[in-house]
């Protein structure tokens, strides 16, 4: 079998064609790159076709349902509920227990978004409106006693500090020819 | 501490100071005679000694005396216990001096009031 491959091989490069390294040896094959009838088919007409399009998506008939026509190339795909690994029973001896799935398990269309890693559609440990009063009423509790602060400011019984040289006429930055005004300090 | 604030916001809201706004009383009224505040550094010396804007009070001169005292004792960091001490005094009477002034304001505000109330009646 090696000796024919080997001679299938020099006629193509004496062919002078560039094929792939699967076709080099025409015996064997890759197991990447998709097999024939591995895409969906189209969306199925007659009950015949959605019997074979369960069977081929290793679905009981009951329980196929393919996703809705709506022009965007789904064909016979199957439409199955939106519930992310996150959900499903972590103590079950599952064949993939990362994936939580079983060998031969029809695939949702967004798997890849639904690992445990990625998007979580289970429940809030705590009822959704709980949260949200939560949340809003600390965040108003806090704006409202930071207004409250602005409004009536804590601050020790003092006078302001008082400055030598006009406050600091100079220091501050202001105009050096401006006169200003005349501020008079006195011990207490 | 804080009766200033229950003062201010709930009991007697017209008489009690707001340190925001500037106190309108006569500094010389009620006192015989007032001795000013003396400036000791002047504003050239502080220049050269590089003292930042806000700590240019009526304290600088000591604290000038305690940059130069940390200077010349680096790294000896407990050395200079007098100067700072001194500094320390000084900002201190200052304070008592803003805490006194609060309350000067205070009694003439309420002063100020009762005149009111006893001309009006």
């Amino acid at each position: 079998m090696a000796a024919v491959g080997f001679r299938n091989w020099a006629r193509a490069l004496s062919r002078g064609k560039q094929p792939g390294f699967s076709a080099l040896f025409s015996q064997i094959r890759a197991a990447s790159g998709p097999s024939k009838g591995m895409l969906p088919g189209p969306y199925p007409q007659t009950p015949e076709e959605r019997a074979a399009a369960a069977k081929e998506y290793n679905m009981r008939v009951e329980d196929y349902e393919p996703i809705p026509d709506n022009g965007e190339g789904y064909g016979d795909y199957p439409q199955l509920p939106d519930r992310s690994q996150h959900e499903r029973d972590p103590w079950y001896s599952w064949d993939h227990p990362d994936l939580r799935r079983n060998w031969g398990e029809p695939i949702h269309w967004d798997f890849d978004m639904f690992i445990r890693n990625r998007v979580d559609t289970s429940s809030s440990p705590v009822a959704w409106h709980t949260m949200c009063k939560h949340l809003f009423g600390f965040v108003g509790f806090m704006l409202l006693m930071f207004y409250l602060g602005e409004k009536f400011p804590s601050y020790q019984p003092v006078a302001p500090k008082q400055y030598p040289y006009s406050n600091l006429h100079l220091e501050r930055g202001e105009d050096p020819e401006k006169q200003p005004e005349e501020v008079k300090h006195f011990n207490i | 501490m804080g009766a200033h604030l229950a003062r201010r916001y709930i009991t007697e809201t017209e008489t009690e100071p707001d340190p925001a706004k500037p106190f309108g009383f006569d500094p010389e009224f009620g006192f015989g005679e007032r001795k000013e505040r003396e400036m000791v550094a002047s504003q050239a010396q502080m220049n050269l000694a590089q003292v930042p804007v806000l700590q240019r009070d009526y304290c600088a001169h000591h604290l000038i005396k305690l940059m130069k005292c940390k200077r010349d004792n680096w790294p000896n960091f407990l050395a200079c216990k007098h100067e700072r001490h001194d500094w320390d005094y000084c900002e201190h009477q200052d304070y008592v001096m803003r805490m006194k002034e609060y309350e000067r304001e205070r009694r003439l505000q309420m002063r100020k009031k009762r005149v009111e109330e006893a001309q009006a009646a």
